[in-house]
Formats: C-alpha cells, structure tokens, sequence
C-alpha cells in the first residue's frame, strides 16, 4: 500500500477551520509545531478552542495573534525564560478569552479518555481545591456546555461504587478536532518514532479526529518497519505528514537541537503589550515563509542550537 | 570541628537548596519539578542519599541527568534513565501511590498550606492571571509529602488564598465548599500532604492533625519575631528548634562545581 499523506505547512493550516478545537504535542518549552502555529496567525484563524495538556510559546503566539477564543489547560509560561504567559494574562484581564482550568493530570487523563474512545475519566486529583469549585466552571457560566464537543458539566463529583475508596472526580474526554504533532521522524505512510520523553503525545494524536505529524524528516516506511519495537505512533492513526525541518524553532527538539532561549527571553520581555506581539509578529511570522525565517535566524544562530548527536543535547561546555 | 560553611561563603539561594535537599530520604521516590528543587534532589543524590529515585513530570523514571537540565521537558532529563516514556506514565505511578516527595512552589500561602498559583484577586476577575495549576495539585495529592519553596513576603503568607490551586491539610469539600480535614475528603487516596515550607526566611513544619503550619528555623540572620510579622495569619512559633543549618562546604561544591557551574538556577556569591 501506499498512499502519500504529504502535504504542505500551508494546506496542514488551512485544515484548521476557524472554530476549531486544536491540540499539539510536546510538553511547555519542547518540541512544539511552532512553523504551522505561524502559518495558522499569517491565515489569520480566528475562534479557535485550543484544548492542551500544558501551554508554552505556542499558546501565546496564538493567543497574542487573537486566533483563540477558549483555552482550556493548566499551565502557560516559558519555564525559566518567561514565568507566566503575558498575552494569555493579558487577555483574561481583557475579558477577550474564556479560560477553563483543570489540573495537569486531568487534562493528561481527559486525553487518554479521548484516546480509549470513553466519555469520561475518573480520578481523585486536585480533590478540595477551587478547580472543582462549581462557581468557576468558566465554560457553563458562559453557556458553551453543549454536552456535544463541550460536555455538558465540567465536573461530576461521586464516590467509589465498586471499593469504597472515597471521593472521585469524572472528568469529560478531551474531544478536540484537529492534533499538530512536532516530531523527529514520520515515515511515509504515517508511523511515527519519537525520541525522547513522549510526553502525551500518543495520547493526543489518539484522541483527535484528524491528526497532522510535522516531521524534522520523513523517511521510509521500510526503514522504520525493520525495527518496529521503537515506532510510537502507528502509521493510520495519523492523517498528513509534513517535512519541516526546524519546525518546533524556538522550542527545543531532542538530539535535533536546544530550546532558544534568548528567542524566548525576548518574545516574553517584548510582547506583555498588544503593541509589543503586533511588533513581534510583524518581524518573524507576516511575510515570512519557513525559510525566509530561518534566513532570518541565520546559521550561526541555529549552528550553535544543534544538538550532538551522541549526547542528544547541545553541551553547555 | 565544623564543616559548615561561613555566612560570606554561601547565599540564600544555596541555603535554600541545602535545605532543601536534606527533605530527603534515602531511597524515596522523588518528584523534581523545574529549578531550584531540581538542584536540591541531584544535591540529596551526590550527599547522603545515592539511591533516590527522580520522576521527571514530562516522561523520565529514575533520571540521572549528567548536565542540568533546565526544564523537566529537557533532552538532558533522558540521559542515564531506567525509563523515557510520557506523563500517562509519571502521573499514573504517582496516583498508585508510588511517590514520597514532591517539590512544588506558589505565589501564596495560607496557615493550612493550600497554595495559589492560578490568580491574584478575584478568579472570575482577576487583577492578574498567573501560570495556573501546571502538576503542583497533582504531585501534592498523591506524594506523601510535599515541600514548598517559597519567597517569604507578608503580601504571599495570606489568611486566604485567592485561589486553592493545590490542596493543604484543611481544604473544600465541593460542590457545597464545607472546610474539611485533607484526611476526610480524599479517603483511601490519603497518603499525607504539605510536610514543608522552606521560605525565604525559615522553615516551617505542618501539624498533622489540625493542619496549621508552625515555624521550625529560622535562617541565620532573622528572628522569629521578624518572621511572625511576615505572616498575614496568626504564625505559631512555639515548636522553634532554633536556626537553619548552614550549606556544608561539601554541599556548595557540589552545587557550583559539579550541578550548576553555570548559575542557571543557583547563583554563585560573589566575593567582596
């Protein structure tokens, strides 16, 4: 069999409808499929649901660029290179989007719910904290839980029918459209093999109706088969591939290159205004394609971003 | 014979991080979250506690990292690992109950150790929005223990949080929100809770049956009256034990030869 799934940076964005529910893999500052998110805010998309086991530089961008109307996570910020999201922050004190919080093990185990094809997950995380307050159910209070994508409660408090274990919280599936994968290598048919910590991304790429993997490369199908055992996505589960090398820039990719820091250092420090992210946005993503934007990166830049391919990392000394 | 090191030879930084690092016990499981904490575990590792066991949220089980890492997303967190895998598995372990100490911090504080990091004022309203919950209600629901590292200002040791992200020993039973004992609402699940708080200015214990926190040291340099007066809550001090043990000249060396030459977490005291 072979059928090509490959297509473009453009047409993985243009699959992104407005109103959309979206997800990505990764894990805060790691492998992000950031050179589609920037195609996504140069396509302008507007309305979006962004659903995410945690946030990072890619929520911001896209909150900053105004393409997202809800989020529902547990966490935004740069680790040490930004503490907080300051455009999502922004917005919420703009009443300009509707955060829904759960804690990261629920969202992580909202997404396998998704994966398994269960409508709900059950857990005894985060019991007694103001998540579970039923005043700050942000979604219901806005009239979004439609119990069709949204379910209809965003909790439901019971007690173990089968051990006596207590108190537990259900927790809905996390049903979102479309997944954005950010990965080392895809072969052509679809299977993906990651290295590294896999965060929750064969979770993600599960649970989602329609699963894009943007590959630093694609290679044989052959080649990934011969060694089966260390393949982490399998090739149907995913929808299109995309070869882009550099893609998850500036978020790291491991044995491919180190997180840009000083990239992410400054987009924090320059965008806590609208007037900082418009800037931002109008130098490195309006008017740039992937290459126009590594040329502005320039070599020495990313030279020195490389991984060594025995350690994994680029060694600091 | 001492081998602690003198006042101008260590900062607070690395007073926090030995103190830090002696919450651990020899073969626990820990849970490292980004920063300090990170520091202080390979600290424990190198000093009197070889065989503890490191989760890195993001996927690594029993991590070794030979180069700091500076996030738990970090391709340094793989190298050496029993393990490279995702967070269904880091967060599953943790809820079966394997985990006996996390590392966690917060923007605020109350007596019971409920701990904010989501908003400052009202949630529906904020006047600021902050990271949210990331991991911390999740590792401190299921570890036996948790410490929190903390800057000590009057304005973050509140008699009410503005948003419980993470639970302490008196926390809200929803959806009707009574105030109960941590023991009462998490059933089989109860394991423990916040043990410590290492700040800026002492260490503080919690006790276990009425759920208030009390100070235990204070660091060199302060006194429990300065300290009680950092507190918005009424602080008890009649369990002090006395001053926080200085960093040992074994430990700075371990901190700034061998984990963090670089200063990414921890910065070297400069000489006068």
């Amino acid at each position: 069999m072979s059928t090509d799934k490959r297509i473009t940076l453009q047409q993985a964005a243009e699959i992104v409808k407005n109103g959309s529910s979206l997800t990505f893999s990764g894990f805060t500052i790691w492998r992000r499929p950031v050179a589609v998110v920037y195609e996504l805010i140069r396509q302008q998309k507007r309305g979006l649901h962004l659903i995410e086991v945690n946030g990072g530089p890619q929520t911001e961008f896209l909150v900053g660029a105004g393409c997202v109307d809800i989020w529902e996570s547990c966490w935004v910020g740069h680790e040490l290179y930004g503490k907080y999201g300051a455009n999502l922050s922004r917005k919420v004190g703009k009443k300009e989007i509707l955060v829904e919080d759960y804690s990261h093990a629920e969202m992580l185990f909202r997404f396998t719910a998704a994966a398994m094809g269960a409508p709900y997950a059950v857990t005894q995380t985060s019991l007694g904290t103001d998540i579970h307050n039923p005043e700050y159910d942000v979604l219901g209070r806005a009239g979004k839980r439609d119990g069709k994508r949204i379910g209809k409660q965003k909790y439901v408090y019971t007690d173990d029918p089968f051990f006596d274990a207590g108190p537990q919280v259900l927790i809905p599936a996390a049903k979102v459209d479309v997944a954005i994968l950010c990965v080392q290598q895809v072969g052509e048919e679809g299977t993906v093999r990651i290295s590294g910590q896999l965060y929750s991304d064969t979770e993600v790429a599960r649970a989602a109706d329609i699963t894009i993997v943007v590959a630093e490369e694609i290679v044989p199908e052959s080649y990934l088969r011969r060694d089966a055992d260390h393949n982490t996505i399998s090739s149907f589960e995913v929808d299109y591939i995309v070869e882009c090398p550099f893609g998850a820039h500036p978020t790291g990719m491991f044995g491919k290159y180190d997180v840009d820091g000083a990239f992410l250092k400054d987009f924090f420090t320059n965008t806590r205004t609208q007037e900082g992210f418009d800037a931002f946005a109008k130098e490195w993503i309006f008017g740039l394609d992937h290459i126009g934007y590594l040329e502005k990166l320039g070599w020495s830049r990313m030279l020195n971003l490389r991984a060594n391919t025995a350690l994994n990392y680029k060694p600091r000394r | 014979m001492s081998n602690y090191a003198s006042p101008e030879e260590y900062g607070l930084a690395d007073l926090l991080c030995c103190a830090a690092s002696r919450q651990v016990r020899d073969n626990e499981i820990v849970f490292a979250g980004t920063g300090l904490p990170m520091v202080a575990i390979m600290l424990a590792q190198k000093t009197h506690a070889p065989n503890l066991k490191l989760i890195f949220e993001a996927g690594t089980l029993d991590g070794r990292p030979p180069e700091l890492p500076t996030s738990v997303g970090d391709a340094r967190c793989e190298t050496g690992a029993s393990r490279s895998t995702g967070l269904f598995d880091t967060f599953s372990i943790a809820q079966r109950g394997y985990v006996d100490l996390g590392y966690l911090g917060g923007a605020e504080i109350d007596q019971y150790g409920n701990v904010n990091t989501t908003c400052i004022g009202n949630y529906l309203e904020p006047d600021l929005r902050l990271t949210g919950s990331g991991g911390n209600p999740d590792i401190n629901s299921f570890a036996r223990r948790t410490v929190f590292i903390m800057v000590h200002e009057k304005r973050r040791f509140v008699e009410h949080v503005s948003y419980i992200t993470s639970p302490g020993w008196r926390v809200r039973k929803w959806p009707g929100g009574e105030w109960v004992h941590r023991r009462e609402l998490y059933g089989a699940a109860f394991r423990g809770g916040p043990s410590a708080v290492i700040s800026t200015a002492g260490v503080f214990g919690f006790d276990q049956e009425d759920g208030h926190m009390y100070l235990e040291t204070y660091h060199p340099g302060k006194t429990v009256d300065e300290i009680r007066d950092l507190c918005q809550f009424d602080l008890d001090v009649s369990r002090v034990k006395g001053e926080t043990e200085p960093p040992t000249k074994e430990e700075l060396y371990f901190i700034h030869d061998v984990l963090d030459p670089d200063e990414i977490f921890i910065p070297k005291v400069k000489k006068a």
